[in-house]
């Protein structure tokens, strides 16, 4: 006879926070763990992307660009990095 | 179903005043950002240059070094007023007399306007008038002068944020304090721990939430310090003590240079929202993994 684990059995508790997790954002369903340090979700992974984004753009735009490098080059490489990251994140 | 329905009817004066004035303004000054627009010039039409106003900005030495100063101003304000604040909150938490009418006099600053607060630290710390100079000069012969000197200025505007602002630390702290359970504490206790002890591994713990509220608020408020340090400074002496609120001010209404002002404000707001983020991965996110 297999032990019943306490998580299988559907008791009243287990319904309810069913019922809880119904009620939480699409955001927080999806929350999982990627090479990022934190748990993130889809909307984590963007926001992370743009803050990237802009800080590049910033840096490429004061070190990079008066050295002849125009700024498409950093805006290809946070698009491409900004996939990874909501991809793998 | 029906849940649903009402949940968004309940929430839609709020959805709309927010698209209104928060959204709408929001996009508005991202494309304005991208613009060069001078409305009182001889030709005040709306020109798109592109990303120059932040090309401008990142080589902008006036920019940088008020970048500079109000991270200094935010560091020193927001940590003196978060450890002065829970001191008071602990002081509240016990009874002696006058508790009341301390309590009220300390809540005050919370509700002037910083226009007020800056013209009275104003007339309190001008040279020839001032009580703060002439008492220092009096008691320590140390010569106030914000007007020329730098430090002075910036300690001064830093004091003056925390007199205003250290009461919502305050109460915010007391409510935290107020709302722990006994039993950590009187086990704690019975097991010998001393108060530092009870500090770091209870009270501590127990009240981040609040704290890091508290300091988000904070954050966003002294990194977007404007009227006061305009009323007491003026930004002076030189720019030791033009924050970037203040920065943006000058570039916007005496230079009328709309474009740039906008791209220097969308930095403004990005800075606050990457430390507000950083913060909280910090300190919340690990915990939620945990959990």
């Amino acid at each position: 006879m297999t032990r019943t684990e306490p998580q299988d059995v559907e008791t009243p508790i287990n319904l309810y926070e069913e019922q809880e997790e119904g009620r939480q954002s699409p955001f927080d369903r999806k929350a999982r763990d990627g090479f990022l340090p934190i748990q993130t979700n889809w909307f984590d992974r963007v926001f992370i992307s743009v803050i990237i984004w802009v800080a590049l753009s910033l840096f490429w735009l004061r070190f990079m660009e008066p050295a002849g490098l125009p700024l498409t080059i950093s805006n290809v490489v946070a698009v491409l990095v900004g996939v990874y990251i909501v991809w793998k994140g | 179903m029906q849940s649903n329905r009402l949940g968004w009817i309940l929430l839609a004066p709020t959805l709309v005043i927010l698209f209104f004035f928060g959204v709408v303004p929001f996009f508005y000054v991202l494309w304005l950002s991208f613009h060069q627009w001078n409305p009182f010039a001889l030709d005040p039409a709306v020109v798109y240059n592109g990303a120059d106003n932040f090309r401008a900005l990142v080589f902008d030495n006036g920019f940088l070094a008020s970048l500079g100063v109000t991270i200094a101003f935010v560091f020193f304000a927001v940590l003196t007023e978060l450890i002065v604040g829970y001191l008071l909150a602990q002081a509240f938490m016990k009874e002696f007399p006058g508790k009341a009418v301390f309590r009220t006099i300390h809540t005050l600053p919370l509700i002037m306007a910083p226009i007020i607060v800056g013209s009275i630290w104003k007339l309190m710390t001008t040279p020839s008038i001032g009580i703060i100079p002439s008492l220092l000069a009096s008691w320590f012969g140390f010569d106030l002068n914000i007007g020329t000197s730098a430090v002075a200025a910036f300690t001064v505007t830093v004091i003056m944020d925390v007199w205003h602002w250290t009461p919502l630390v305050t109460l915010t702290l007391i409510a935290a304090l107020v709302s722990l359970p006994a039993d950590p504490f009187e086990q704690a206790q019975i097991d010998g721990a001393n108060k530092r002890q009870i500090f770091w591994h209870i009270t501590l713990p127990m009240i981040a939430p609040a704290l890091l509220a508290t300091v988000f608020i904070r954050l966003m408020d002294a990194l977007r310090t404007v009227d006061e340090v305009l009323m007491l400074t003026g930004g002076g002496p030189g720019s030791a003590t033009r924050y970037l609120g203040v920065h943006i001010f000058k570039e916007v209404f005496p230079k009328t240079n709309y474009g740039y002002g906008s791209a220097v404000s969308i930095i403004v707001l990005y800075l606050t929202i990457v430390a507000c983020w950083l913060l909280y991965v910090a300190l919340i996110a690990p915990r939620n993994k945990k959990a």
